[in-house]
């Protein structure tokens, strides 16, 4: 309650001393448990905000929107760490320019809500290498280590039976932060890589795909997990595919705005035991 | 009456290094197994993994990706990339249940005839033991759209 207050007053003050011209956050949502997004332009709408330990949604998508940050005019956004950290890969994969992004960070443990000290994300590079060192306990999937047991037929029974319910809304892709191409893959029909059909074979390929172009740039905020309507694990394979990049290069998407995209470099001692 | 079963495989291939190498196999009057589908694509770096999942949606029983040796790409640093690519993609082929031994990757350079013949030869043999795509065929039937090779 208290940095949800003191956050009101930040967003006031700097909206009325023009520093930013909108933040975006929280707002109530269809049920006690849900959260909107808020776009705060004015000091009335500053009063809707909630801060709470519900603000779970990663909100850093709605900054590439088109047009919003092409007057070069500042934007403050509520952000959990992962938030922060989709904010580094969108900047270091050039869709938007850190100096625009005033961050209003929050974190919670439980049901208590602590505000995060700092406004620019190179005031946060000291939390997020942390992160690193120690990732948070939810992290540990038992799910995922039942998969990584099973043989290959095994795994592709699992995920054919996940995939089948697959509907393809693509609602993971309208929900995740790091897919902001103008046209996706699936949305191409000459040549049509993905079935367009919701059935199982299209729906693989999609799944797989998806997960392929998240590799190295997931920050496993969940957005994907939650806004399916089938609940398929679609974390587990994107975790799946982070610890692929952390074990293989080294990498943990989103420490800073200038880190190189792990798939778009390259090392030329890079391991290739699997190459003939 | 069935047929024994023949492996159908697709070979995304680069056109200045593996690709002549298949050239210098055909050209040597090396015998290799007729089973493998060429496909030329300017580097490695172009071989987009929707080209592997494409193949394997068509019905290939195996895909082999292979190119330049690193340092000897043609455009200096396109098989760098591809090799993280791959690496990435075969782990995540390997976790949705696509065996790694059906995606086979390797390198060959324009002298080594002899090297792609071989490989060739070993991969044919390696994946009629593993059998048909069964599970991922069975999948192609049910869309009624089989496409063949």
């Amino acid at each position: 309650m208290i940095t949800q207050e003191k956050y009101r007053t930040t967003v006031k003050e700097l909206l009325a001393n023009g520093s930013i011209k909108m933040a975006i956050g929280y707002r109530p949502g269809s049920t006690s448990d849900r959260r909107r997004p808020l776009f705060i332009r004015t000091s009335e709408e500053a009063d809707q905000l909630v801060l709470d330990s519900t603000c779970i949604t990663n909100l850093s998508g709605y900054l590439v929107t088109e047009g919003l940050l092409s007057d070069e005019k500042r934007v403050g956004i509520f952000l959990r760490p992962e938030g922060i950290r989709s904010i580094n890969i969108l900047a270091a994969e050039y869709q938007l320019n850190v100096d625009q992004i005033i961050i209003f960070g929050f974190d919670f443990t439980g049901r208590e809500v602590r505000a995060l000290q700092g406004q620019t994300t190179g005031d946060f590079s000291a939390l997020l290498s942390e992160i690193r060192e120690n990732p948070p306990l939810a992290t540990k999937e038992p799910l995922l280590e039942r998969i990584e047991k099973m043989n290959a037929k095994e795994r592709f029974d699992f995920w054919q039976q996940e995939f089948s319910r697959c509907i393809k809304c693509y609602a993971c892709r309208q929900a995740c932060p790091m897919c902001y191409c103008r046209r996706c893959i699936v949305d191409s029909n000459q040549p049509q890589w993905v079935n367009t059909s919701s059935h199982t074979l299209g729906n693989f390929e999609w799944n797989v795909v998806r997960a392929f172009h998240l590799s190295g740039r997931c920050v496993q905020c969940g957005n994907c997990d939650r806004a399916c309507p089938v609940n398929i694990p679609l974390r587990l394979i994107n975790q799946r595919m982070a610890k692929e990049v952390v074990d293989g290069f080294d990498h943990f998407a989103g420490l800073s705005p200038t880190q190189e995209p792990v798939l778009a470099s390259f090392k030329k001692d890079d391991t290739e035991t699997f190459i003939l | 009456m069935s047929e024994p079963f023949e492996p159908k495989i697709v070979a995304f291939v680069c056109t200045y290094c593996t690709y002549a190498g298949a050239d210098l196999a055909g050209t040597s009057r090396l015998k290799y197994a007729p089973n493998v589908r060429i496909v030329r694509l300017p580097c490695t770096g172009r071989i987009s993994p929707m080209f592997i999942l494409k193949a394997l949606q068509k019905g290939a029983d195996g895909v082999l990706v292979s190119g330049c040796h690193p340092g000897d790409c043609h455009f200096t640093h396109g098989n760098y990339h591809a090799r993280r690519r791959w690496m990435v993609f075969r782990a995540l082929l390997d976790f949705t249940g696509i065996s790694p031994e059906r995606v086979i990757f390797s390198w060959i350079s324009a002298a080594e005839g002899s090297k792609f013949a071989d490989l060739i030869n070993s991969v044919t043999e390696d994946i009629r033991k593993l059998g048909p795509f069964d599970q991922y065929q069975q999948l192609i039937k049910e869309t009624e759209s089989p496409a063949t090779l």
